[in-house]
């Protein structure tokens, strides 16, 4: 059952309105049971069957529809985004129609989160496919190996080519979307890269000073600081030696 | 209904529009099955293209008549692959749907005779027609959107006539799938897979049109001009296009929703002390891993299918090999059979090299998914979460084709000379 429990988890821990489009696995499994059963009468095992196999198409209606209607979404968000940051370039950009660049900074957040919760949700929609696609083969084989018929090979021969399993479309966006990503956040990550590294040298830099007038000195009396003790004394000598930065 | 096809599409178009009901009621569905199951009984059997012959008739039927079933409705373009059929094994699947349809009320009478009329003639391009309707889906949106057509809309629903759309070429054009049967089934609500090119087409034609408040889909649909495409889908991609463009400034209120698994995992400490840029980009790297382990573990399966189907071919040929040898072929076909049903529990010592194959790449997906996960200590639950994911997919899906029907086969060949 152990197939059964994580694709519980799987179901549990997805987005709450895809629980229900995922495979009936359990439903499956206790058809098959019925199936190789040998206490169930003729007719009824005749029925599980059919019903068995009437409900895998089933479900592979059901995966193809889901499937398809989240990637219709996908394209139209994914040009949305597209015009989206166009337009945050455009308006707020350094060359666009009202240059700011706190506005640009902003919008451009903004955007960012948005395209990694989009490219999180189409990497959740492959893996939506390629659960499902792992749970057929395993009742697959599970019912060849009750029945001793050959189901599975054919089956799944013919599940390869289902809408929901050729994720292409899905897969090119999801690189689309990484593409782009790295072209935002370049812009964005270097400034503020910069920006912690002149920081961190800043502050390294006084401590150090610090650390100097607080040693011991000859005229150390009643009111002066006792001698700075700094733990991490190398990491900060470290930072004013490879500081790519001139602190001029 | 007046499609040339009343036989053979309504009982489908029924099972279709009574999906939902029928899909809480297994029990309607099973009797039915069991009716038709026990009068294929009567019927003589050929072998199916699986090559299971007598298993004892009664237990076959319905296997034989829901598989092809299943297949046909599987396979877009049925003609050229499924040339090997016979006519026989048509006539049995036939039989299935008309059974199945029983919640229909109306139209199922006089469709049980038909379809038994109309087996005989023109069964190609029937089941052609057959499967397109078998592959459609019904989707609930579809009857709100049904329900607001104006009138000239809804005469379009009843006579609409829609070929199967399945993405094939990116041209806009070559969306549908390459035999586009002039169907005359009709089913409500044919599925349509878009394409980027596709959406570009219709953003063009909106925007021609004056903007997503104003086009409306006739006019989509005329400036589109792309064959097959019909105004349902046009409705349909303009609702969403207009839900995902005003969801943006009403402060991304559905995105947010979709992903709040995702967001809740993030602590806020982890966004304050590292900043939101750092969580983003934390958060990106394991989606990228994700992702491209997934792609790792499709393409493992397909060559892994691939692999069996080789198998399967070369058992096929051994076998017609041994039976040229033996210069009796019927009695060698009929003997095989029947082993062949205890054979597919032994275990079998072929699986092994496949197997190594297996784990190696197991073990290389384990230890991508280790670097990813050590990456991310400081992550957040919702990337253990996704790491999860992956690893025991990993293992999933290496467990279970660790075996493949073919072998046993191939082994039992073997063994037998």
């Amino acid at each position: 059952m152990k197939f059964g429990k994580w694709l519980k988890q799987q179901i549990e821990e997805t987005l709450p309105a895809w629980r229900d489009k995922f495979l009936s696995y359990k439903e499956l499994k206790k058809l098959v049971r019925l199936i190789s059963s040998t206490e169930s009468p003729e007719y009824g095992k005749v029925d599980a069957e059919a019903e068995f196999v009437y409900l895998l198409n089933n479900e592979i209606d059901k995966f193809n529809a889901f499937f398809m209607e989240q990637e219709e979404d996908f394209i139209i968000r994914h040009r949305e985004l597209q015009q989206g940051i166009e337009r945050v370039i455009d308006t707020w950009g350094p060359n666009g129609t009202k240059p700011s660049q706190a506005e640009y900074k902003d919008e451009m957040a903004k955007v960012r989160k948005d395209i990694v919760d989009f490219h999180g949700e189409m990497v959740l929609l492959v893996n939506y496919s390629n659960v499902n696609y792992t749970g057929l083969g395993k009742i697959l084989k599970k019912y060849d190996k009750r029945t001793g018929r050959l189901l599975r090979l054919p089956f799944i021969q013919k599940v390869l080519e289902q809408p929901f399993f050729v994720t292409d479309l899905v897969s090119k966006l999801v690189k689309e979307c990484e593409n782009t990503i790295d072209e935002v956040f370049s812009v964005e990550v270097e400034e503020e890269i910069v920006k912690v590294q002149r920081e961190a040298i800043t502050v390294a830099e006084k401590l150090l000073s610090m650390q100097e007038i607080r040693r011991g000195s000859s005229t150390y009396g009643h009111f002066s600081l006792p001698p700075l003790d700094l733990p991490d004394s190398d990491l900060i000598h470290s930072f004013q030696l490879n500081s790519p930065i001139p602190t001029v | 209904m007046s499609s040339p096809l009343p036989a053979l599409t309504s009982p489908f178009k029924d099972k279709y529009t009574t999906l939902p009901s029928s899909s809480s009621s297994p029990s309607i569905a099973t009797s039915d099955m069991h009716v038709s199951a026990l009068t294929h009984v009567q019927r003589p059997q050929n072998p199916t293209f699986i090559s299971q012959s007598s298993r004892g008739v009664a237990s076959l039927p319905p296997v034989n008549s829901s598989f092809p079933q299943s297949t046909a409705s599987l396979n877009h373009t049925p003609g050229n692959e499924d040339a090997s059929w016979s006519l026989d094994q048509l006539q049995k699947f036939l039989d299935l749907p008309e059974n199945a349809a029983a919640p229909a009320p109306n139209q199922l009478a006089e469709s049980g005779t038909d379809v038994m009329a109309s087996e005989d003639h023109d069964k190609k391009t029937d089941w052609h027609e057959w499967a397109d309707d078998f592959i459609n889906v019904p989707d609930p949106d579809w009857s709100r959107v049904l329900d607001d057509t104006n009138v000239l809309d809804s005469k379009l629903k009843v006579s609409k006539q829609q070929p199967q759309f399945h993405q094939n070429q990116p041209a806009p054009h070559g969306e549908f799938s390459s035999n586009a049967y002039p169907s005359s089934t009709t089913p409500t609500k044919p599925r349509m897979r878009w394409t980027p090119e596709l959406h570009e087409a219709f953003l063009e034609a909106v925007n021609l049109l004056g903007g997503s408040e104003r086009a409306t889909p006739k006019g989509i649909l005329k400036l589109m001009n792309v064959e097959g495409l019909t105004i349902y889908h046009v409705k349909s991609h303009l609702q969403k296009y207009r839900t995902a463009r005003y969801m943006p400034e009403s402060s991304e209120g559905t995105s947010e929703k979709k992903v709040t698994s995702i967001e809740k995992m993030k602590s806020i400490d982890l966004k304050t002390s590292i900043g939101i840029t750092e969580a983003l980009r934390m958060q990106m790297e394991v989606q990228k891993q994700l992702h491209e382990q997934l792609e790792i573990q499709r393409n493992l399966q397909l060559r892994i299918e691939e692999q069996g189907r080789y198998l399967q071919m070369m058992f096929e040929k051994q076998k017609k090999v041994e039976n040229e040898k033996s210069g009796a072929p019927s009695s060698a076909l009929d003997e095989a059979p029947s082993p062949l049903s205890g054979l597919n529990h032994l275990p079998c010592n072929n699986d092994k090299s496949d197997s190594e194959a297996l784990h190696q790449d197991k073990s290389r997906i384990g230890i991508d998914s280790g670097n990813a996960g050590s990456k991310n200590e400081k992550g957040t639950a919702d990337v253990s979460m996704k790491q999860k994911a992956l690893e025991t997919e990993s293992t999933h899906h290496v467990e279970k084709n660790d075996d493949e029907s073919g072998f046993p086969v191939l082994k039992r060949a073997r063994t037998e000379k």
